[in-house]
């Protein structure tokens, strides 16, 4: 007799604990804090407890994105010691479920902040009592950033099909991958081979992770053996938002393939937004589109996305 | 093995190219060669930042190459043979790659809707991705998965629809479409 279904399958992967998002790009006005937003929102409305936080310290605006107020207390203040413990910080919403832990919008140095200032926001962001933290990451790829998204267990990289977004994604693939070697580095001498590979102008001419997992495992092939797994275990999910053209759809399939070819690195295609002038009239109403125009394409697309991200899934290979 | 139709030392075989498995069926070759020529086209955003014009165009020419020799099927059974790679399985279509498979024999004799889930749902597959390929609407898979039998299309339609779902979820097309049809009808 045939198996049935049940037994041949493995338990599909639920969320079944505490999980730290990230949404992070490279660049700026490419809709992170929207996108951050509105799957903080939809994760809420399936049921999930989600702190959104806000560490786009030099340009906190997802409270406006969520209809808001600028909170009287910031992550800023917890950053200073003005007060003890992240909790205290954390602003409740209109949304049952969706909390909020608003940037520093006060305080630009933030964005400078020190190494044992990020470590005890990061324990406390860990501690917090909720299912999903979900972290809006500001542009570029300064340590701070790439450090909140090597931390998530998902970590969305947002593109928009625009050659500058294009590049700035890569850059920010390679820059938070290298950061993850170079911290996993067995040896001074791995250490060095990873530094002339953010080195564009050494001699080494190492381009790619690709290029330096090769000339690791030429001096040192242990050592290659353990990054090789560092490598494997970055797995970014791309998520192209500000589509127009149906062509454009295919830019995270091609980003994908694009990753696994020459850079080595097993990234996903999570989904698509399209651009959308629902989304446009709500900002300018300073109500997040989710709730303003909960049946737009965008929202729709949001669900989706949100949806695929909770279980795992991607939008496969393409071809 | 012909002359010219070896890829270059120290590169990927011609499946690693076109990024497929080498049990890959002939239509996910066809697909594949279509994706790379797309992705290494001149002006292409997704490799322009990442790759010099020359380094393009080796590529073009390596996906050219890799699609003369498994899109001739001659041709690619004496490549399969050469490297040791077994010949494409008619009756498990491998994809995703990274999935387990289902072989014809452990579908059971009948599938309901749910049972396509989390058959699908096992191998990472999405909705969105399957309306994508296929052009099926993604409520159409909605109701085939939700057992809305009212909303379903005429039989011959839905089974087009089950083998094209049960082709990209992994499954034998044939034996998914029979095993879900012989529940529809037992439910009518």
């Amino acid at each position: 007799m045939a198996l049935s279904v049940s037994e041949v399958l493995p338990v599909d992967a639920r969320l079944t604990r505490r999980q730290i998002w990230s949404v992070g790009g490279g660049k700026g006005g490419i809709g992170k804090s929207l996108l951050a937003a509105s799957v903080g929102w939809q994760l809420a409305r399936m049921g999930r407890r989600v702190v959104l936080v806000d560490a786009d310290l030099g340009g906190a605006n997802l409270h406006t994105c969520l209809g808001l107020a600028m909170p009287q207390r910031t992550l800023a203040d917890f950053i200073q010691r003005r007060v003890s413990s992240i909790d205290d910080v954390v602003t409740e919403t209109t949304v049952p479920g969706l909390r909020l832990v608003s940037g520093a919008g006060d305080l630009l140095s933030a964005a400078n902040i020190k190494h044992l200032q990020k470590v005890r926001v990061m324990n406390q962001v860990r501690a917090l009592d909720v299912d999903v933290v979900l972290i809006d990451l500001g542009a570029g790829t300064s340590y701070n950033i790439l450090d909140f998204f090597l931390l998530s267990d998902v970590s969305i990289l947002a593109v928009v099909p625009e050659p500058t977004s294009i590049e700035n994604g890569y850059r920010f693939i390679k820059s938070a991958l290298y950061r993850r070697m170079r911290a996993a580095a067995p040896t001074a001498t791995v250490r060095r081979l990873v530094d002339a590979a953010l080195d564009p102008k050494s001699p080494l001419g190492i381009r790619t992770p690709v290029d330096l997992l090769s000339r690791i495992e030429a001096d040192e092939p242990e050592s290659a053996q353990a990054l090789r797994r560092e490598v494997a275990a970055f797995q970014p999910r791309f998520v192209v938002n500000e589509i127009r053209d149906v062509a454009d759809v295919a830019i995270g399939h091609q980003m994908v393939a694009a990753c696994a070819r020459h850079l080595g690195v097993r990234a996903s295609y999570a989904g698509f937004v399209h651009h959308d002038d629902a989304v446009w009239l709500a900002v300018r109403r300073r109500r997040l589109f989710m709730a303003d125009a909960p049946t737009s394409q965008a929202a729709e697309e949001i669900r989706q996305l949100t949806r695929g991200l909770v279980k795992g899934e991607s939008l496969g290979s393409g071809y | 093995m012909e002359a010219g139709t070896e890829p270059p030392s120290g590169d990927p075989d011609h499946y690693g190219v076109l990024g497929l498995e080498p049990r890959a069926s002939r239509e996910q070759v066809e697909r594949a060669y279509r994706f790379s020529l797309e992705l290494y086209g001149e002006g292409s955003l997704a490799t322009y930042s990442l790759l010099e014009p020359a380094e393009a165009e080796q590529q073009r020419a390596r996906v050219r190459l890799a699609y003369e020799v498994l899109g001739d099927e001659q041709k690619r059974r004496v490549y399969d043979e050469s490297h040791g790679f077994l010949p494409p399985d008619p009756a498990v279509l491998p994809f995703p790659s990274s999935a387990p498979t289902a072989p014809a024999a452990e579908i059971p004799s009948t599938l309901g809707g749910a049972d396509l889930r989390k058959l699908r749902e096992a191998r990472g597959v999405s909705l969105r991705h399957i309306a994508a390929v296929t052009k099926i609407g993604v409520r159409f898979l909605e109701y085939i998965e939700e057992d809305r039998f009212e909303f379903l299309p005429a039989p011959v339609y839905l089974r087009g629809f089950l083998q094209e779902y049960a082709r990209l979820v992994g499954i034998h097309p044939r034996r998914a479409a029979d095993a879900y049809m012989s529940r529809l009808a037992g439910k009518k």
